[in-house]
C-alpha cells in the first residue's frame, strides 16, 4: 500500500526532466569518528556516515506547480552504531505542490511534513491549505503514517486498525487587527477506542480536538495559546489504576508583554494529563499513558534589548510539577552579544535547577538528588570565507550519588569548529567534540561536514 | 485501508473544491521572500511596518526572531505556516522535528551555537534529569516517532 505513494515520485522525476527548469541540490554530508572504550570490554572504533539531500523543482511545467524532496542515508563504515542496523535511510518528504496565485492555496500530495493544529506528522497522502473570505483560514490532511510502529505490536494485537489512517485539519477565523480562534482535529486510525475488543493494557487510539487563541489588541501585549481535548470514545480505566481519566489533554498558554522597547516579559502556564496527552504513542514503555496525574508547569522569563541591540539577555525561571516525581525550578539568565566590525558574536548562559530528590527505581527508600547547575559559554567568528564557532558547557552536580553520573560530580562538553567557504555553492568544515559517553566515559567525536548547493534556480528560503 | 485512503483523499478533494469557492481574492505570499536576509536571526520590522496594517491581521513585530521568538515558536508556526514557508523550506523544520532521526540538532548544530537546540551538552547523561522532571516536553518530538535511538535502552 505505502509504494504507491512512492509511485508518485518517477512521476515528479519525470516531469523534472521534460521541463527542468528550475531544480536545485542542496547536499550535505557528515562523517563522524569516535572511539568508545567500556570498562572491560575492547575499545570499540565508530564511523558512521550521513548524507542529506535536499531536491527543490519550480516551474514545473506551469509556475504554481513544484516538487520538494528531502531525505537522507547513513552507513556505519565502521562498528554498528544503531540497534536499527548499520545502514539506514528515510525520505522526510517528497512532494508535489501547487501554489495558487490567491488566498495562500497550497495543496500538496506524496509524503509530506504536517504541521497543523495537533497534529505534527510525517504522512504518505495530502495536505490542503488556504486563506478563505471573511478572515477564515483552513486546513486539513489525509493519509498513512510513516513512522507509528511500536517496539512490541504484541501488546496490541489489533494495533493495525489504530494506525492505518491518519487525519485532521484546522479552521481558523482572523479577527481583523485583533485576534485569532482556531479549531483543529485530528485522528488516528479507523477503530476508534470502544470498538477494540475489550480492555487493552494500552489503549493507543488518539481522536483530539483542540481550540487555539491569539489576541493581539496592540502592539504591546500578545496572548496565545491552546487547549487540546481528548475526544476518543474511551472505557475509563479501573479506579484502581489510578490513571487519570480527565478529558483534557493539555493547556499551553503564553502572555507575551512589551513593557518598553528595551524590556519584553512572557509568562507561560502548561498543563498535560499523561494518557490523554501521551494517546497515540509509540513508546508506551517510556511515554506512559498509565501514568498517573498530570505535569504542570509555570513560567516567567524577561528579555532585556530590542530586536536590533548590540546585547540581549534573557532572564528566566520555570516551575515543574510532575506528580509520580516532584517538583524542579530551574532559574538563571542568558547574555548574547556582537562586535559587529569584528563579525564576533558571543553569549554566556548560567542556570541553575533545584529539584526534589529520584528513587532509585525499584529501592523504595533510597533517594539520590538531581539538583545541578548548567555554565554556557559561546563565541562565533567570521572572516573572508572562514568561521570559526566556540561552545563550551559545564554541568556541576550537587550528588555523585546519582546512578546516571558512575560517580562524578560534574560533566563537560567543549566543542571547536572551523568551516571554510571553498566557493559560493561550497563549504567544508570539521568539528572537534570532547565530551562523555553513556557512560561517562571522556570521548572525542570528530565530524567532517560538506555542504554543497547545485542546481539552476535560485536556493530557496534560508537554511 | 485503500478505499478508505480514496475516500479520505476525495474528502479532501471536495473540502478543496468547496474551499476555492470561498477562497480569498489577496495576492498569495511570494516564495520564497523577496528579500534576500544576511546569516543570523532576521529582525521583521527592519524592513517591514512596526505596527498592524488596516485589513490585515498580520502584526510583522511579532515574528522578530528575537530569544523570545525563538523559544515560542510553537505558536506562530502552528498558525501562520504559510508566512513561515516563504522563507523556511520544510527540510529547515526537519532537522529538529525530525520523523525518524539520524543526527541529533545539537551536532547538526554543532558550528551554530547561537542557534537554539533542544539539548545540547552530554545529553545521553542529562537526559535522564530532564527527562524525569518533564517527560512531557520529549513526547512532541520522541513520543510517537524519532525514537529509533531511545529504544536501544527504553524498550
Ligand atoms: C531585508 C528586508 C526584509 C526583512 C528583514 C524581512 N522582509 Fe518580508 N519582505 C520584504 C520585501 C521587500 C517584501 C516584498 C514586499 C512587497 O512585495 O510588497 C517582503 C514580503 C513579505 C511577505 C509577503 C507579504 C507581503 O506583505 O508582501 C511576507 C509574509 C513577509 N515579507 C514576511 C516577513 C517576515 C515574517 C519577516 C521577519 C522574520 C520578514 N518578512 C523580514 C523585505 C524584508
Ligand atoms: C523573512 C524570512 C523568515 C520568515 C518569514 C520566518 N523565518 Fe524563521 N528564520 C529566518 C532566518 C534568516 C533564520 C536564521 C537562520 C540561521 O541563522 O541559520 C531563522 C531562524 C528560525 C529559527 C531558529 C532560531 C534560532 O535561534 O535558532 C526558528 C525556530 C524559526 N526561524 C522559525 C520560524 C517560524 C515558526 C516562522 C513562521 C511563524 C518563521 N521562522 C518565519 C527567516 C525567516
Ligand atoms: C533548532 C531546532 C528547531 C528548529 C529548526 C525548529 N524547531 Fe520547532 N521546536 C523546537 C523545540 C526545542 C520545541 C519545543 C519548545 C517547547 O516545548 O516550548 C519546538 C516546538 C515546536 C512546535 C510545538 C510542538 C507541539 O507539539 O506543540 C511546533 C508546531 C514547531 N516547533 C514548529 C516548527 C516549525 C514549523 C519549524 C520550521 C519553520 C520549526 N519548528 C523549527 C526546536 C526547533
Ligand atoms: C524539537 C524536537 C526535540 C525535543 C523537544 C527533544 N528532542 Fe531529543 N532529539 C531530537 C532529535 C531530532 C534527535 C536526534 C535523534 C537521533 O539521533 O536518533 C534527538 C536526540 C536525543 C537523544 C540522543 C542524544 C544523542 O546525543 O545522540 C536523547 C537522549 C534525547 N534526544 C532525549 C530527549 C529528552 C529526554 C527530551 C525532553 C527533555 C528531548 N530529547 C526533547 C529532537 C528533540
Ligand atoms: C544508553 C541508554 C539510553 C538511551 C539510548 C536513552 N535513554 Fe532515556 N534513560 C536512560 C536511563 C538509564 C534513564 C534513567 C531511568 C530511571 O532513572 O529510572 C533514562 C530516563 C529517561 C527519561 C525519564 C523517564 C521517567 O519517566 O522518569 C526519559 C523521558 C528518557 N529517558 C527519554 C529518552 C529518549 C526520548 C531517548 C531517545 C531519544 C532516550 N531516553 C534514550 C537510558 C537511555
Amino acid at each position: 500500500m505505502k509504494s504507491c505513494n512512492f509511485l508518485l515520485l518517477p512521476v515528479a522525476f519525470l516531469s523534472l526532466h521534460a521541463w527542468g527548469q528550475e531544480v536545485s541540490f542542496n547536499s550535505s554530508t557528515l562523517l563522524q569518528y569516535w572511539r568508545q572504550g567500556t570498562p572491560g570490554f575492547e575499545t570499540s572504533t565508530y564511523s558512521p556516515a550521513t548524507q542529506f539531500l535536499e531536491v527543490d523543482a519550480t516551474g514545473l511545467g506551469q509556475e504554481a506547480i513544484s516538487f520538494h524532496f528531502y531525505g537522507w542515508g547513513r552507513s556505519d563504515l565502521a562498528e554498528q552504531t544503531r540497534v536499527t542496523g548499520k545502514n539506514t535511510s528515510d525520505m522526510v518528504y517528497g512532494y508535489v505542490s501547487y501554489r495558487a496565485p490567491k488566498g495562500n492555496l497550497e495543496a500538496q500530495v506524496g509524503r509530506i511534513a504536517v504541521n497543523q493544529g495537533v497534529a505534527i506528522e510525517q504522512v504518505d497522502g495530502g495536505t490542503f491549505l488556504a486563506d478563505l473570505i471573511g478572515g477564515f483560514t483552513f486546513s486539513a490532511f489525509a493519509g498513512v503514517p510513516v513512522h507509528y510502529r511500536i517496539f512490541d505490536e504484541s501488546v496490541q494485537h489489533d494495533y493495525e486498525y489504530q494506525r492505518d489512517l491518519i487525519a485532521g485539519g484546522r479552521l481558523g477565523k482572523r479577527f481583523d487587527r485583533f485576534a485569532e480562534l482556531g479549531l483543529s482535529f485530528v485522528q488516528d486510525g479507523t477503530y476508534p477506542g470502544k470498538k477494540l475488543n475489550g480492555y487493552n493494557t494500552y489503549d493507543f487510539t488518539r481522536r483530539q480536538m483542540a481550540v487555539d487563541i491569539r489576541v493581539t489588541p496592540n502592539t504591546l501585549l500578545n496572548m496565545s495559546g491552546r487547549t487540546v481535548f481528548d475526544i476518543a470514545d474511551r472505557m475509563d480505566l479501573p479506579a484502581d489504576t489510578q490513571a487519570n481519566n480527565a478529558r483534557v489533554a493539555e493547556h499551553d498558554y503564553n502572555l507575551a508583554l512589551r513593557l518598553n522597547p528595551q524590556l519584553g516579559a512572557s509568562l507561560t502556564y502548561t498543563e498535560r494529563n499523561f494518557r490523554a496527552f501521551y494517546s497515540g504513542t509509540t513508546l508506551p514503555s517510556l511515554f506512559n499513558p498509565q501514568e498517573p496525574g498530570t505535569f504542570r508547569s509555570q513560567g516567567v522569563a524577561f528579555f532585556i534589548g530590542a530586536p536590533t541591540s548590540r546585547f540581549q539577555g534573557v532572564v528566566d525561571l520555570k516551575k515543574t510539577h510532575r506528580d509520580s516525581y516532584g517538583d524542579s525550578l530551574r532559574y538563571g539568565g542568558e547574555l548574547r552579544g556582537s562586535v559587529a566590525p569584528a563579525n564576533l558574536k558571543y553569549g554566556v548562559g548560567l542556570h541553575r535547577v533545584n529539584a526534589d530528590a529520584a528513587n532509585y527505581s525499584g529501592i523504595v527508600a533510597t533517594f539520590y538528588g538531581l539538583a545541578h547547575t548548567e555554565l554556557q559559554g559561546w563565541v562565533t567568528y567570521e572572516k573572508d570565507r572562514m568561521t570559526a564557532a566556540f561552545n563550551a558547557i559545564h554541568h556541576h552536580f550537587d550528588d555523585p550519588a546519582n546512578p546516571s553520573l558512575y560517580g562524578k560530580g560534574s560533566l563537560s562538553e567543549i566543542v571547536g569548529a572551523l568551516g571554510y567557504q571553498a566557493t559560493p555553492d561550497l563549504k567544508v568544515s570539521c568539528d572537534v567534540i570532547r565530551g562523555v559517553s553513556s557512560l561517562m566515559q571522556a570521548e572525542t567525536l570528530f565530524v567532517m561536514r560538506a555542504d554543497y548547493h547545485f542546481g539552476w534556480a535560485r536556493k530557496e528560503g534560508v537554511k | 485501508m485503500i478505499r478508505l485512503l480514496r475516500n479520505a483523499l476525495l474528502g479532501l478533494g471536495l473540502l478543496g473544491g468547496l474551499a476555492c469557492g470561498l477562497l480569498s481574492p489577496e495576492k498569495s505570499f511570494p516564495n520564497p521572500h523577496p528579500s534576500t536576509l544576511g546569516m543570523g536571526q532576521p529582525v521583521c520590522t527592519d524592513c517591514h511596518e512596526e505596527g498592524l496594517k488596516e485589513g490585515s491581521s498580520m502584526l510583522y513585530s511579532s515574528f522578530n526572531h528575537s530569544p523570545a521568538f525563538a523559544r515560542d515558536h510553537k505558536l506562530p508556526a502552528n498558525r501562520d505556516s504559510a508566512t513561515c514557508a516563504t522563507c523556511h523550506p520544510q527540510s529547515f523544520c526537519a532537522d529538529c522535528h525530525t520523523g525518524k532521526g539520524v543526527v541529533s540538532p545539537a551536532l547538526k548544530l554543532a558550528d551554530r551555537p547561537d542557534r537554539i537546540s533542544p539539548h545540547r551538552g552530554g545529553y545521553m547523561t542529562l537526559h535522564r534529569i530532564d527527562g524525569k522532571m518533564d517527560p512531557t516536553s520529549c513526547y512532541k518530538c520522541h513520543g510517537r516517532s524519532n525514537n529509533q535511538t531511545c529504544i536501544a535502552c527504553h524498550r
